[in-house]
């Protein structure tokens, strides 16, 4: 029904009968496992069924659905009968387990994700916060792996952002208020990202929504911001010198502009004070910047894009600059529309906005 | 230009097609329902309403409303009907809002809202309540079921339900506006959730939602289109996100999108109604993700619908939302 990557080639071989009979029995096979689990009780042999039709098709929602609910009748029979909570721990165990392993395999399965975040909070609230922060942070390492394997799989980012949530959530109130947030090594996690691999536009996008809360609990004052500020400048412009073809980069890069502009919201700012004058003189900055690297590459379309969006931010706030001319502008349009023709509707609107 | 070839050929000795073959698409998607000696029909059980609401819809944008039976449409869509007001994707599976949405949307679709009150009392009502009680009274957003994720995507199965049964005040739509806006990003788009990197699907749900919400003031449409124009690639085709690879199905994601913010012409539409075509299976019918890969009914879907988009002759007209 949906197919990604797989070639036309793959499916176009006539079956032979003896195929075609084969399938037959593995279709019977497979209605008839799917009969039993849903006639079945709620036992651990079903538990087994169930295992076998998810290792065939963990899409089947349906089957993760039927999953929980024997899981929670064997959860609840377990503790009914005052009986240790032995089996509750093999039973959560098991399913790990078992997730980490499909989760291997179909790493953006949304269905076992799912589970997964199921199985971790039914653990919590069945044995208690001490044993939910000890499994909260294994997750981690879950998704440390999975994201190793796979920089760009959002579901791990999304699992990442909920995991750290709840590891916040439950460290010990003991410790200060600045040792529980995780917010810090998030921060220091996508520098290491970033630095493994320049062009991870996923872990560039966490950074940018990680500094805003990282300077609210840092508490930075007005220096502190700037210096900031001025790290992740250094650090971008470094990443474009590089690769000035990388499309990531060029757009942590207008991140950190659009924190300059007036038009800001405040939570979004990462320099609270700044003057008319301050934002001409980062924007100059970056102008020049980028200029020299335009010396070495002429056919870079992201060059002239920035030049064009600092302009553009530049006249917003001083509409009689002499850092550039507007016969710069123009030129600068004639070269993006050059070597982007692609997206021509766009150039155009955007020389008519800017009334080259 | 060149003659079709064959299936089975590389990806480099495919000639681009220059035309729609809709007789071959017609008959690719009445040809799925009769595949039931094949395992994959059956492990793909989970999609099914959804795989007839693709279908459906695709032979009506090809102008071949009638290619499938409407009482067997409607047949299948009800017995995926619970109790409660919720859609599963086929008999005997869980109620679910992606299925809920595709089944409202081929309800609509057919105008066969008095045949649904025929089969269940104040149906309409009972499914437009039953979408309502997944909304997360703290955050605004919507789960797919009672098993709780929460997700954009439900939120705009949510309103699109609701807008088109009229019940679109069954729900706070303020709440889910605001929970909206907390998943936009610096580039002018939208993730899963607050703090989820931008990706095109997204995109759609979220400023399709905010489209039937009228609050598309919300949006900052020049970054957005930027955004939204950045994932045409030199083939023509279309990405999900930076640095990932083109796939049919975003002709509908991306450019619907862009409809909805009036800068469709920020890409090149020429260039990618060729690339649309050169995913079609010109044999066999039906389009894939990329020139020279398996077919299926959602890329066959999301490619013509992309078309419509780009107003290729022959189409009827689809709405962005």
């Amino acid at each position: 029904l949906s197919k990604h990557g797989i070639t036309r080639a793959a499916g176009t071989a006539v079956r032979t009968e003896e195929a075609r009979q084969q399938q037959l029995r593995d279709i019977d096979a497979y209605k008839e496992l799917v009969d039993l689990i849903t006639e079945r009780q709620y036992t651990l042999e079903v538990l087994g069924l169930v295992t076998k039709l998810l290792k065939q098709n963990p899409e089947y929602y349906t089957i993760w659905n039927h999953r929980r609910r024997v899981l929670n009748a064997l959860f609840s029979s377990d503790t009914a009968d005052g009986s240790s909570k032995h089996g509750v721990n093999d039973l959560l165990q098991n399913d790990l387990q078992l997730t980490f392993a499909l989760l291997r395999q179909y790493p953006k399965c949304y269905w076992i994700w799912n589970h997964r975040n199921w199985l971790l909070e039914t653990a919590e609230s069945q044995r208690g916060a001490d044993m939910g922060h000890q499994l909260w942070s294994g997750e981690l390492l879950l998704v440390n792996k999975m994201l190793g394997a796979d920089s760009r799989n959002f579901h791990a980012w999304s699992y990442r952002r909920f995991v750290t949530a709840q590891i916040e959530r439950l460290t010990p109130h003991t410790e200060g208020q600045a040792s529980r947030s995780m917010t810090d090594s998030e921060f220091e996690y996508t520098s290491s990202m970033v630095k493994s691999n320049l062009s991870n536009f996923s872990a560039w996008h966490h950074r940018s929504k990680i500094i805003p809360r990282l300077l609210n609990e840092r508490d930075a004052d007005a220096e502190a911001r700037r210096a900031l500020l001025e790290f992740e400048l250094a650090l971008i412009c470094e990443a474009i010198n590089t690769d000035p073809f990388d499309q990531s980069i060029w757009f942590y890069h207008q991140y950190l502009m659009t924190t300059l502009s007036p038009n800001c919201p405040s939570q979004d700012r990462i320099v609270l004070d700044l003057s008319n004058g301050d934002r001409q003189q980062y924007y100059e900055n970056e102008m020049r910047y980028i200029r020299e690297i335009l010396e070495d590459e002429e056919d870079c379309k992201w060059i002239y894009e920035g030049l064009l969006f600092l302009a553009g931010a530049y006249l917003e706030v001083d509409s009689g600059t002499k850092v550039f001319t507007t016969a710069d502008m123009r030129s600068w349009l004639k070269h993006l529309k050059r070597l982007d023709p692609l997206r021509k509707g766009r150039w155009d609107e955007l020389g008519q906005r800017l009334d080259l | 230009m060149s003659l079709v070839s064959g299936p089975g050929r590389g990806v480099a000795s495919l000639p681009a097609e220059t035309r729609l073959v809709v007789d071959k698409h017609v008959r690719y998607v009445q040809s799925l329902d009769t595949r039931k000696d094949e395992l994959e029909y059956w492990l793909t059980e989970h999609l099914r309403l959804n795989g007839l609401y693709w279908g459906m819809t695709a032979l009506h944008l090809l102008g071949h409303p009638d290619a499938l039976p409407r009482k067997g449409i409607l047949e299948f869509v009800f017995s995926c009907l619970h109790e409660s007001g919720g859609f599963g994707a086929a008999p005997g599976h869980d109620a679910h809002m992606l299925y809920t949405c595709s089944a409202v949307q081929i309800i609509a679709t057919l105008d066969a809202f008095d045949e649904l009150e025929a089969h269940m009392q104040d149906g309409r009502r009972k499914i437009g309540q039953w979408i309502a009680r997944l909304q997360d009274p703290e955050t605004g957003t919507f789960a797919g079921d009672e098993w709780g994720e929460m997700d954009t995507r439900f939120l705009f199965n949510a309103f699109l339900s609701l807008s088109l049964m009229g019940l679109l005040d069954l729900v706070n739509v303020d709440k889910a506006v605001q929970h909206i806006n907390s998943c936009a990003n610096f580039d002018g788009a939208y993730g899963t959730s607050p703090g989820a990197e931008s990706h095109s699907g997204q995109v759609y749900t979220c400023v399709g939602a905010l489209t039937i919400a009228g609050r598309l003031d919300l949006v900052n449409q020049e970054r957005l289109g930027a955004w939204l124009s950045e994932r045409q690639l030199k083939n023509g085709g279309l990405n999900g996100r930076p640095e990932k690879t083109e796939d049919v199905c975003y002709s509908w994601w991306v450019m619907s999108s862009l409809a909805m913010i009036n800068k469709l012409h920020w890409i090149d539409g020429e260039k990618l109604t060729a690339f649309i075509l050169g995913c079609q299976d010109p044999d066999l019918g039906g389009l894939s993700d990329r020139p020279g890969d398996m077919v299926d009914v959602f890329h066959t879907h999301f490619g013509i619908a992309g078309l419509s988009l780009l107003k290729y002759p022959g189409l009827a007209e689809v709405d962005p939302v």
